[in-house]
């Protein structure tokens, strides 16, 4: 039996170590890029051992890249992906079959659905004209003076009307106070799309600064993709710095 | 003899048979006195001893705590340990009270239990080691895929050492896996949460029928309970949820269907084998015939519920289900405490009495019964039940007499 038992044992340290040498292998053959992360809804906070992360790619508009493949949840799907001048990667097709060529992503469908995007017109105080693409602007009205909160490329992070008994303020990102005079909602097909690089696991206590940096679009996430398009976190990189 | 837990058992019950040998005067004061003095050094020991089953569940509590134990450090620390050292800290600690427990246990010291536990602690951490390897890599995706392995992984030393608690163990990991794999299989984000109770009822079902082919044969014997001990609590609690209202909904997803086949050829496996088997019990035959027709039941409200049109369902058809689903449950839980009388199996007379109270709680307060005669159905119930209960004390009364022997009320 001693001897069984010893190689009961040994196969539970092989199955670990070759879990470890083939994540391994991954990370060191894999070709490295850089995506830029969004920010997570508030609701969906640090919870204590690991940090949400939701990408540009994770929701992705599919009139937009023209697809036309329909898909169901839990579907694999491929996102080809392009270079952008910052070094980060975006989308630039999705489709269920896996391409020949250039950098792709894999991922699994969670669902496909009816978006909207907002573009609005807005006037700020100084009388220059802005157009804004907040992520919702349901509630909002033609007239009404407005303080957006914006990130260093000009995207809306957060927004707040002016009402005689609050004076709102940015928490995080530029202020801007302006009067809304266009207000436009154009309908697209979203796909939502995970592909396992979610999480970010960190020790307790250590995940605010990296969520902060999140919220703020900040921070990029450094993924090794296998050549069928899995990828596997890297290293996060937050105000130029690597952290891994 | 040798100062045991199986002696010291054997000593207890003699004490109790010595009194009715001396009463029946089979034997005299003096030999009864004889008797006891031979097995004097049993008594002692088993005064001093304290109780086994104590030892076991504190140390059993205690490689728990030390596996968690670990775990937590690791979280704490998390960066201030290499990657290197989390690794060397999870294998040296597998291999660490792998290696001490098989010495306590099966080595030139002799702490049995001591060792049993801390190879279960082996085996948490184990565990432990997988959701850690993850979490280094940040993986996510395929989660499942950690409770396989861990399942799988410490499923043979179960079976080698005839450890119930790894077995058990290995049980649960691979219902988590159950669950979380084949929710990437519902074919829609909002599949129907039902399709989940039917898995898990067909499951119960199928580990139940594994446990009773364990117990057909003398070399698996020992590891039988946890397969008949979940799968019943897990046929019994997927059934409750049954006799609910709930039969609107579909109750089966196409995604699942490697599931179904799976889990069905492990019925069909294990109740064959049983069949075949030499040591069958008392009702093996109604009891497997139940277990085939549940499953049959469970299957084609799984596999056609879903495409009876949805005005049809509406009308009178739930009801008459939901009812039948409720006979059914009433049944199952009569069948199971019959059997565990029959047996003097504990287990299924405590899960049936369990369960008959749930039952009674819930059809007490269902809203669906409101429209039904519910009063009507207590009584009618209630008397079968009494009119049952004086039938079979006749029949016990007959049997005793029959035997010679008074009863204690």
């Amino acid at each position: 039996m001693k001897v069984k038992f010893i190689v009961i044992v040994m196969l539970q340290v092989i199955l670990l170590t070759g879990m470890i040498a083939y994540r391994q292998h991954w990370v060191s053959t894999g070709e490295r890029i850089l995506l830029r992360t969004m920010p997570v809804d508030p609701r969906d906070i640090f919870r204590g051992d690991y940090v949400n992360l939701s990408y540009e790619i994770t929701n992705i508009d599919l009139d937009a890249l023209g697809a036309n493949s329909e898909m169901r949840p839990n579907d694999v799907v491929y996102v080809a992906l392009g270079r952008e001048p910052e070094g980060t990667y975006k989308a630039v097709s999705a489709s269920a079959v896996q391409p020949a060529g250039g950098k792709f992503i894999q991922g699994r469908v969670k669902q496909e659905t009816q978006a909207g995007r907002w573009t609005i017109s807005v006037r700020d105080d100084s009388g220059n004209f802005r157009l804004l693409s907040p992520r919702w602007f349901g509630g909002f009205n033609v007239g009404e003076r407005v303080l957006f909160c914006l990130d260093g490329r000009g995207n809306v992070l957060s927004q707040s009307k002016e009402m005689p008994s609050y004076k709102p303020q940015c928490y995080t990102g530029e202020p801007l106070w302006a009067v809304v005079e266009d207000a436009k909602e154009t309908k697209f097909r979203q796909l939502w799309v995970e592909y396992g690089i979610e999480s970010y696991f960190v020790e307790e206590g250590k995940g605010r600064a990296i969520e902060a940096s999140r919220n703020t679009r900040d921070l990029k996430v450094e993924v090794s993709l296998r050549k069928d398009g899995k990828g596997i976190i890297t290293g996060l990189v937050m105000d130029e710095k690597v952290i891994r | 003899m040798q100062p045991s837990e199986q002696n010291f058992a054997f000593h207890r019950k003699l004490k109790q048979e010595i009194e009715v040998w001396l009463r029946e005067k089979i034997i005299t004061p003096e030999q009864r006195d004889r008797i006891l003095a031979r097995y004097q050094v049993l008594k002692e020991a088993d005064e001093k001893a304290g109780p086994g089953r104590l030892i076991t569940t504190i140390t059993i509590l205690g490689s728990i705590l030390i596996g968690v134990g670990v775990i937590l450090f690791m979280a704490a620390n998390w960066s201030e340990i290499p990657r290197w050292g989390k690794l060397g800290i999870i294998f040296s600690s597998m291999l660490g009270s792998y290696g001490l427990g098989y010495y306590l246990r099966y080595g030139s010291e002799n702490f049995p239990k001591a060792g049993g536990s801390l190879i279960l602690m082996g085996s948490i951490i184990f565990g432990a080691g997988i959701f850690l390897i993850a979490q280094i890599y940040h993986i996510t995706v395929h989660y499942p895929n950690g409770p396989l392995m861990w399942g799988l992984g410490v499923l043979p030393l179960a079976y080698l050492l005839g450890f119930r608690t790894i077995l058990s163990l290995s049980i649960i990991d691979l219902l988590i896996w159950l669950g979380m794999e084949s929710s990437f299989h519902m074919s829609g984000l909002y599949s129907s949460a039902l399709s989940f109770v039917t898995l898990y009822l067909i499951c119960g079902i199928s580990l139940w029928s594994a446990g009773l082919m364990h117990r057909g044969y003398e070399s698996f014997r020992n590891l039988s309970g946890p397969y008949i001990v979940m799968g019943v609590l897990l046929a019994f609690s997927s059934g409750y949820i049954l006799t609910f209202d709930v039969f609107k909904e579909s109750l089966g997803s196409e995604g699942l269907i490697m599931f179904y086949t799976g889990i069905i050829g492990m019925f069909f496996i294990s109740g064959v084998l049983y069949s075949l088997s030499r040591e069958k019990e008392r009702g093996w035959i109604p009891e497997m015939l139940s277990l085939s027709f549940l499953m049959a039941i469970a299957l084609s409200l799984m596999l056609f519920i879903k495409k009876v049109p949805y005005d049809l369902r509406h009308e009178g058809t739930v009801n008459t289900i939901t009812l039948a689903s409720n006979i059914i449950y009433a049944l199952e839980i009569i069948g199971i405490i019959a059997l565990g009388y029959i047996r003097r199996y504990a287990v299924y007379i405590n899960i049936g009495i369990l369960f008959f109270v749930l039952d009674v709680i819930a059809r007490y307060f269902d809203f669906f019964w409101k429209l039904l005669p519910r009063s009507i159905f207590f009584i009618i119930g209630g008397i079968i039940l009494l009119l049952g209960g004086v039938l079979l004390e006749k029949k016990r009364r007959k049997i005793l007499a029959a035997f010679n022997l008074g009863e204690e009320v």
